[in-house]
């Protein structure tokens, strides 16, 4: 694969991580059933529920790896690919890219959250967890930001566009 | 027992940039690092011995086996008893429909993880037993793909914020299967932090 048509796939699967971005956080992740009534919990929505139940640092560690994580992966990759070819802060580039990348992986929270807690399925008519659209949506952003990484090779913010692209 | 002592001078590739390095001689602890991007080049760690990410990878394998065997949790409502395993979530999830979710956990879960320490098993195996095995080379180029996909580690905390959230439905109760996953997250970690690239590259190099 030369390395413009690595850019194009990376620019592609950024975009579309941003546009699918939206209906993950708006869309119920799952929808759980307790005492009887059934709630639909957006991912947001799970998060309030733990901060309620007075257990903040779990909380946050659900906020952290499930919202932020993933907003500031997506939008340091668009820095990093709108920056592509230009010579200035290309080693805070790289920088940043490797943090986003050692980062990257505990937005999986998530979607294990949902394994486990569907693993529930319907028990009785009392208590159940079923998974909702949002969960895809969820992990294909995730799909998506993950790839547009392995896409653009960090070698690539080192080239200018005064040196023809190999 | 071939050392970094008696290479000559010459260049490497960053791993990072692929800019030249002047490769030198190193003080024990001391690392190189890229002129350009400032990545870690090489260290002097001063491991002579791939045995420990043999021995955790082993390990590692057994407790894999362990949790996905055991039940994590058993969940009650009113009567209703479950017991969950890794793969009742997968399973759950493609029977609602959500096949390409339940895949993602799969892989990342289960598949991931096992195949991530039996590369690094056979890799450092032959290394140690000084045995020219097939495809080494590339097992060795593996385990650097499938580093970033062995989510065990997180799936121990999803587990730990399920519990919580399960409670507020029913009574839960640990089983032994969380506590394997927390120990198959730890020996993934020390072998992967073990299996040291260089001296792995040295060893293959040496059995050629």
């Amino acid at each position: 694969m030369t390395d413009a048509a690595r850019l194009q796939w990376a620019q592609a699967m950024v975009v579309t991580g941003i546009v699918l971005y939206v209906p993950a956080n708006v869309l119920p992740v799952m929808t759980m059933t307790v005492v009887g009534t059934v709630e639909p919990l957006t991912v947001l929505g799970g998060v309030e529920e733990l901060y309620d139940s007075g257990l903040w640092p779990m909380a946050a560690v659900v906020f952290l790896a499930s919202i932020v994580v993933p907003f500031l992966k997506l939008a340091s990759l668009s820095w990093i690919l709108l920056m592509h070819g230009s010579p200035l802060a290309q080693r805070r580039r790289g920088t940043l890219r490797r943090v986003v990348h050692s980062i990257g992986s505990w937005s999986m929270v998530d979607v294990f959250l949902l394994a486990i807690l569907a693993a529930v399925g319907q028990l009785g008519a009392l208590a159940g967890v079923k998974a909702e659209p949002g969960g895809f949506f969820f992990a294909a952003v995730l799909v998506c930001s993950l790839l547009a990484a392995e896409f653009y090779k960090p070698r690539m913010i080192w080239q200018t566009n005064s040196e023809p692209t190999r | 027992m071939t050392t970094t002592d008696n290479r000559i001078s010459a260049w490497l590739a960053c791993p990072e940039c692929e800019a030249p390095c002047l490769d030198r001689q190193l003080p024990k602890k001391a690392e190189l690092r890229c002129t350009r991007c400032g990545v870690r080049v090489k260290i002097a760690s001063g491991r002579h011995s791939l045995q420990p990410a043999w021995a955790f990878a082993t390990a590692g394998l057994f407790v894999a086996i362990l949790a996905n065997v055991e039940p994590i949790m058993t969940f009650d409502v009113a009567g209703d008893t479950q017991s969950n395993h890794i793969v009742s979530g997968v399973i759950e999830l493609a029977r609602q429909g959500y096949g390409p979710v339940a895949a993602l956990v799969c892989f990342a879960g289960v598949i991931a993880p096992v195949l991530h320490l039996t590369a690094i098993w056979y890799v450092a195996s032959a290394c140690c037993l000084r045995r020219r095995w097939p495809a080494v080379h590339r097992v060795a180029v593996l385990i650097e793909m499938l580093e970033p996909w062995n989510l065990v580690p997180v799936y121990a905390i999803a587990t730990v914020v399920a519990v919580v959230k399960l409670d507020m439905m029913g009574t839960v109760d640990w089983k032994a299967g969380a506590l394997w996953i927390l120990v198959l997250s730890l020996c993934s970690l020390c072998a992967a932090e073990a299996f040291d690239r260089e001296l792995v590259e040295e060893r293959l190099e040496a059995l050629k």
